[in-house]
């Protein structure tokens, strides 16, 4: 049987259904962010000024288009956002698009460092417990990623604070430190105060989803080491790390890797807390202070950004899911 | 043995970690955390408190005010005249250049005047739409004219910035937003939004360079945050520690603590719904009399405040200190409650916002739980201010806690807004939310507008805010808040707060 | 499988777990202790006649100044708060029911009908379930919060539910492919009984035991939520108890060294959460005859 992967009539017919259905569900989710507007605050006193009289204010109105009909000022928003033109922060009165990338270095930064530690950490005990699932060590390791799901990440961060930065006053309890800048991206990880500023908040992300990769893990592990080939690998006589890591893990990791490509919206909203607690200076702390000031042209850039990068990342997975394994039926 | 160099090394890497948390500032440098960020690099851009702080120090304004008062004085106008009741002619100091090189002129100042009334980039509309014209002399002598009287127009000259009519047009206006060009003591070197904003001096600056050379603001808006980087030395100055880690700034042998009374009072506004029960005047003074203020002074706002019996505070033109508050008495309050035929009490919504004056809903919190011990249930309706001030603005709210500062120091323009007739063509009452609307105050405001004499103004302000406090029950007052700022000791850092909680660092030195 | 779920192999499983036990006992408490607040609260914190600031920031009664009826202290507005933890508790449960009830039956039932008739509606629901599976519950409610400007345990509830309700679609289907084809469902069919009937008499009941484990771990997902959607300043108001806004009100004064404002709500919070999870492990084993124990 011929396993190659090929790109048959059928695979290119389900990428283009596959796009089509990611940009209908953009707009979608577009659509439901501007019905939502409608009945949100007013933000013409902000953009007035408290002295403001009462026809300034119908005046501002009309300088931001907020007078127009809803359709008309959601095609303006669709006819721009496709220019790559999201409107302004009703706040700072700069394109909210630009206000959000200038913080995606930092985001992107935080979130590659937590799934990295996670993933160390989580496949790192998650094999170390399925070799001796009953040793005593292991059992503590699974009772303490009992707790760890069972504890919220804002919790995590609080606690984290209190123990590192309030006690023992060992590491920064906000902010990002120094920072570098490298063409457009500014960069944390080149200045020792920044590694400093950004382990805890790293390991509050990381902490969400460690528990499940090590459960994840172990459960695979667990499967695959009663399987035929691993049991002949240990027979043969083959150097014990290279039957867990070569052999198992491979297969072990699978359902793994694709959890954690499929659950990326997990991700970016542990992001938006552990940003709030550490004051990171990413795109979800601005979010949430775009919530409170009720910024919405933010708010939805936010939202459009964050459903682009799920919904690409999720089509990418799909695609490349279905371009390995050929006997996936297209549907 | 493996253990013992594995604790060793974890030491050595916790040591260099807490030597490197607390990173030395250098002796012309400054840190300094506040409490709210900037929002924009444009000097028109926000009116909030705030946010001109920051610009006060890239710009300035025709006269400025000076700590520790916050008296005028001269500053891109040497001098101006008021000959009469509409006109302002005023003389530029000469020699003055922007960051950029740039000399300013009399075209700068027509220039920065027009711009406030678009909307697109200034929220000084109002300040904009009073001018009637905007006359050149020559280069150095301007004529303002108003549409009406207004006898503050030289009072708010401090926060009405100067912009470079040259680069202002030629720059994309998206950049102005960011980039800040003007004639004050320091230059922007990096705003990371968020984060910080890094400025420098201005070498060439009229009033000769500042002392402090480098200066980093650090916004943090979680109060114990903020409180954590004085802590661990990461700041050298603090404006706005929270009331409730006051003690513990004070047990902290390396900081000085340094307070002022604020200008800003906190009051509550009761609403004039026809009909409703709060609208009885005994209703409304049972209100007042069942707040006890002294316990909130000393509870929650851990005695940083100090009680208020009327909106302007002490150095305002208009303030009276024959006006006492009602004093707190629960029984009398329930007394009157059941002679306006409310024995039972009422419901009411108190609103407030809870992310703009010191504890607000927590203050607000408080009164329910004092409505609530003579029989009126108070309902709590807190929010983000964004959600706030709209409803306010359009009138909505029946009951509600709110702050005033007015920065021009005369109560005149504080009731124009506050307690006028709403009138929209006009243009009184913009936060009269309440919907208060009294035939007498408003014929004994009006004419004021046209007294200049400082002593016969004060007069009849004076006798009109009696009239608000005492006979009709306006407001509620509570109290006037407190500034709190931190300093690291030892580091020769002369700081000097101002009434309007700015912080201009050409007044720092170190 | 529903019988088999009430045989008593099942119970005595139970009984000679230990992690089934405690979990059950900290569900069972958690839940008395919602539905009992009222009665065993030394105070109403909620009522605003009997709260009174006279009594702020107590530390716990061991410690000094603390004092009764105030056993764990109380926070900035006099509230006591063990009293706050017991009502808070009754907030994260009406919350968690709550979700569980209303998109666990829309879940149900969207899954039922996909994995039943097949065809178009089973892959425009799939794929609204995976799009809103890969936006994730949290972030969901976060934007929808974010964008609604009421507050209030109803509108947290229907927040969560907003995307929540995929769980529960995804478990079903994947049950109901299973099921379909069992050789006596098709003989209930061939004797001409209703498609309704079939869905509710047979279908329904041999496909919903995975049901249970979905609903155990989303349980304990949403109180967490709710908790951390209060602590974010989104979630219910302050006018209403909550465990994440108790410790969003504690962690402005844990640097005052008020640790108690923060560490008892949270460990209330956790054992709460460890309660439901432990019970759901043993469920997911138990009803998993892959794994063998």
């Amino acid at each position: 049987m011929d396993l190659r992967p090929r790109l048959t009539l059928a695979m290119i017919i389900y990428i283009a259904r596959r796009l089509t259905q990611g940009v209908v569900v953009l707009l979608a989710v577009s659509l439901i962010c501007f019905i939502i507007f409608r009945y949100a605050g007013d933000p013409v006193v902000t953009l007035a000024g408290r002295y403001a009289t009462l026809q300034e204010r119908e005046m501002v109105r009309k300088a931001f288009g907020l007078d127009r009909p809803f359709y008309i000022q959601y095609t303006r928003f669709i006819a721009n956002a496709a220019q790559g033109n999201f409107g302004k922060s009703f706040v700072s009165r700069v394109p909210a698009f630009g206000l959000i990338i200038e913080r995606f270095p930092a985001t992107v930064e935080l979130a590659t460092s937590a799934i990295f530690i996670s993933f160390v950490l989580g496949v790192g005990l998650g094999v170390l417990v399925s070799l001796k699932p009953y040793a005593l060590r292991n059992r503590f390791i699974m009772a303490g990623s009992l707790f760890n799901i069972s504890m919220p990440t804002f919790l995590t961060g609080i606690l984290l604070i209190m123990v590192f930065a309030v006690y023992l006053k060992v590491l920064p309890p906000f902010g990002r430190g120094e920072t570098v800048t490298i063409g457009f991206w500014r960069t944390g990880f080149l200045t020792w105060s920044g590694i400093t500023h950004l382990i805890l908040p790293a390991f509050t992300l990381g902490m969400y989803q460690l528990a499940v990769l090590l459960r994840l893990t172990r459960a695979g592990m667990r499967e695959v080491l009663t399987e035929e080939y691993i049991k002949t690998a240990w027979a043969k006589g083959l150097p014990p790390m290279k039957v867990i890591f070569k052999h198992a893990l491979r297969n072990a990791l699978i359902p793994v890797v694709t959890m954690t490509g499929l659950q990326f919206g997990e991700l970016i909203a542990f992001s938006i807390i552990t940003e709030t607690i550490f004051q990171w200076p990413g795109m979800g702390n601005l979010l949430l202070t775009s919530i409170y000031e009720s910024d919405q042209p933010v708010i939805v850039t936010y939202i459009m950004l964050a459903a682009l990068i799920i919904l690409s990342l999720n089509i990418i997975v799909d695609i490349l899911y279905a371009y390995l394994n050929p006997k996936i039926r297209y549907d | 043995m493996k253990r013992i160099s594995v604790l060793l090394l974890l030491g050595i890497f916790m040591g260099t970690l807490l030597s490197l948390t607390g990173q030395a500032i250098g002796a012309s440098s400054i840190v300094v955390a506040v409490d709210t960020p900037p929002r924009t690099m444009n000097p028109h851009g926000s009116d909030a408190d705030a946010n001109l702080s920051v610009m006060a120090n890239f710009f300035e304004g025709l006269l400025q005010r000076k700590a520790p008062e916050g008296n005028l004085f001269p500053a891109l106008a040497v001098r101006y005249e008021h000959p009469d009741l509409l006109t302002w002619k005023l003389y530029l100091r000469k020699g003055v250049r922007f960051h950029n090189g740039n000399p300013f002129t009399a075209e700068d100042v027509k220039f920065s005047f027009e711009r406030l009334s678009n909307p697109d980039v200034s929220e000084f509309i109002n300040t904009g739409k009073s001018i009637a014209s905007i006359d050149i002399v020559d280069d150095y002598t301007v004529v303002i004219k108003t549409k009406d009287p207004i006898p503050w127009f030289a009072n708010n000259l401090h926060q009405i910035y100067m912009m470079d009519k040259e680069s202002t047009e030629a720059r994309d206006p998206g950049e102005a937003e960011v980039k800040p060009i003007g004639t004050g003591a320091y230059k922007l070197v990096e705003w990371v939004k968020g984060s910080y904003v890094k400025m420098k001096a201005n070498e060439d600056y009229w009033e000769g360079p500042p002392l402090i050379k480098n200066v980093e603001l650090r916004p943090i808006t979680e109060s114990s945050t903020r409180f954590a980087a004085l802590a661990s030395a990461q700041v050298e100055l603090v404006s706005g520690v929270p009331v409730e880690l006051y003690e513990k700034v004070l047990e902290n042998p390396k900081l000085d603590v340094i307070t002022r009374p604020a200008r800003r009072s906190i009051f509550l506004a009761l609403g004039n719904k026809p009909g409703s029960p709060w609208k009885d005047i005994r209703v409304r003074k049972a209100m007042y009399m069942a707040i006890n203020e002294d316990e909130i002074i000393e509870k929650i706002m851990r005695g940083h405040a100090a009680p208020a019996a009327q909106v302007p505070d002490p150095p305002t033109i208009g303030y009276n200190p024959e006006i006492k508050r009602l004093a707190y008495n629960p029984e009398l309050a329930r007394k009157l409650l059941k002679e306006a035929g409310y024995e039972r009490g009422f419901e009411i919504t108190l609103s407030g916002p809870n992310d703009r004056y010191v504890q607000d809903e927590k203050i607000a919190e408080a009164v329910a739980k004092y409505l609530a011990k003579v029989g009126i249930k108070a309902k709590l309706d807190v929010k983000p201010k964004s959600i706030f001030f709209p409803q306010v603005a359009r009138g909505e709210l029946e009951f509600y806690l709110i702050g005033w500062f007015d920065g021009t120091f005369d109560m005149g323009r504080t009731y124009f807004k506050l307690a006028h007739s709403r009138d929209a063509v006009r243009g009184f009452g913009g936060l009269n939310g309440t919907n208060f609307s009294d035939p007498t105050i408003d014929t004994l405001l009006e004419p004021t507008g046209s007294i200049v004499d400082r002593e016969k103004r004060k007069k009849v302000l004076q006798d009109l805010n009696k009239m608000a406090m005492m006979d009709k029950i306006v407001w509620i007052p509570l109290h006037y808040q407190q500034d709190i700022y931190a300093v690291q000791k030892g580091k020769g850092i002369k700081f000097q707060p101002r009434p309007d909680r700015w912080i201009v660092f050409k007044e720092i030195s170190k | 499988m529903t019988k088999r779920f009430f045989k008593s192999e099942i119970l005595h499983n139970f009984f000679h777990d230990p992690s089934a036990l405690v979990g059950s006992f900290l569900l069972v408490v958690s839940i008395l202790a919602a539905i009992f607040a009222p009665l065993i609260a030394p105070q109403n914190p909620y009522d605003l006649e009997k709260v009174s600031l006279e009594h702020f920031l107590k530390p716990p009664i061991w410690m000094e100044g603390g004092e009764g009826p105030f056993l764990l202290g109380t926070d900035d507005q006099g509230r006591g708060i063990l009293s706050t933890i017991l009502y808070g508790c009754r907030t994260s449960m009406t919350v968690g029911f709550g979700v569980v009830l209303i998109a666990g039956t829309f879940g149900v039932t969207m899954g039922l009908l996909a994995g039943y008739y097949g065809g178009l509606l089973d892959s425009l629901t799939m794929r609204l379930a995976d799009t809103f599976f890969s936006f994730s519950t949290t972030l969901m409610a976060i934007l929808m919060l974010g964008l609604f400007k009421e507050r209030g345990v109803l509108v947290v509830i229907i927040a969560i539910c907003i995307a929540d309700w995929v769980r529960y679609a995804r478990t079903m289907r994947g049950s109901v492919l299973e099921v379909k084809e069992e050789v006596y469902i098709m003989a209930a069919k061939a004797t001409g009984s209703g498609d309704f009937r079939l869905l509710l008499r047979h279908l329904l009941p041999n496909a919903i035991p995975p049901i249970f484990v979905v609903i155990a771990v989303d349980l304990a997902v949403v109180i967490m939520l709710e908790a951390t959607l209060s602590f974010l300043g989104v979630g219910v108001p302050l006018t209403e108890p909550s465990l994440g806004m108790m410790i969003s009100i504690g962690k402005d004064y844990v640097y005052a060294g008020m640790w108690w404002l923060v560490v008892f709500p949270g460990a209330a919070l956790v054992l709460l959460v460890v309660g439901i999870n432990l019970f759901a492990d043993w469920l997911r084993e138990e009803l998993n005859p892959k794994i063998q124990r």
